[in-house]
């Protein structure tokens, strides 16, 4: 029998924290493979303040990182391309939940679900709950935060 | 204040407070809660020290939704920090951030990070979407908010 050496990194809350800090640096760098490549395939994305209420039903932000996720970032980084993150606080435990406190900013380029651009800035403080399986790789993504602000720090006052 | 708080860990006193939150009862909260607390509803744009401010916080939610349901979904705790995911659902029968009575109801999912030292909490930073509050009573634009 052949004995290798394993070089995997087993999860602890400073493993998975690294892997969301990753996170976070890929998507200041716009680099949006690379955010995507840090989950497992089918990672759960649910950004709880995205939703559009239609005449019979109201589409939310929910669903998958590859469905929902990636053309939610890439959408966001089209529309405001200085599109960045300030992190403030990365807190983790060995169950692999990372909770980060940031500020996501940008400058409004190119219109924004009903927002037109008028090259308004906006910084948001956001809370995110990650959850890190044991492959080290992020296997769910939750969002919090005011919408409302964004949209008024953009001067589009209507409550769509 | 009282002084009869029993220290216990994070989780212990987070859910001490979520239990008195969810069964309506500000006081109860507030006992699990530093004088000098540090906080910050980002919605409501408050960015305050002092158990009063909480307690404020606590009181209006409670007088604009008298009926008000908080479920908890998840806590996660993080060392001395506790972060808890819920919502919160309730008939409006008071003004609230300035929208005027419509008696809608409203449900708002909501994440409240508490940092707690010795039994009590020191600092709590509280994360919904404004919009969607909003939304749900027919407030139909910011710069309006009071004429429904």
């Amino acid at each position: 029998m052949t004995e290798t050496t394993s070089t995997k990194q087993t999860r602890t809350a400073d493993s998975a924290a690294a892997v969301v800090t990753e996170f976070f640096d890929c998507y200041r760098a716009h680099d949006v493979d690379r955010m995507t490549g840090l989950f497992s395939i089918n990672a759960g994305f649910r950004y709880v303040p995205v939703e559009m209420w239609g005449k019979q039903r109201v589409l939310r932000g929910e669903g998958t990182v590859g469905t929902v996720g990636k053309p939610l970032w890439a959408g966001l980084i089209a529309s405001f391309p200085d599109l960045s993150n300030t992190v403030h606080t990365v807190l983790s435990n060995d169950d692999g939940d990372v909770v980060v406190q940031a500020d996501i900013k940008g400058t409004q380029q190119g219109a924004w679900g009903l927002i037109t651009p008028a090259g308004k800035h906006y910084s948001e403080p956001h809370l995110f709950i990650f959850h890190v399986g044991p492959d080290l790789l992020i296997d769910s993504i939750t969002g919090y935060w005011n919408d409302a602000g964004i949209s008024k720090q953009l001067g589009h006052n209507e409550v769509d | 204040m009282t002084g009869s708080v029993v220290t216990g860990t994070p989780t212990q006193t987070v859910q001490a407070f979520l239990d008195a939150f969810a069964a309506r009862d500000v006081d109860a909260a507030m006992a699990v809660v530093d004088p000098l607390v540090s906080v910050t509803v980002h919605p409501l744009d408050v960015h305050a020290h002092g158990a009063e401010a909480l307690r404020t916080v606590l009181a209006d939610l409670l007088r604009g939704f008298p009926d008000l349901l908080i479920t908890v979904s998840r806590v996660i705790t993080t060392g001395d920090v506790v972060t808890a995911l819920l919502t919160a659902e309730g008939t409006q029968a008071a003004s609230y951030a300035g929208a005027i009575n419509t008696e809608k109801h409203l449900d708002i999912e909501q994440a409240w990070r508490f940092a707690t030292d010795g039994g009590l909490i020191t600092d709590v930073a509280v994360y919904w979407c404004q919009a969607q509050l909003y939304r749900r009573l027919a407030v139909k634009r910011y710069d309006e908010i009071s004429i429904a």
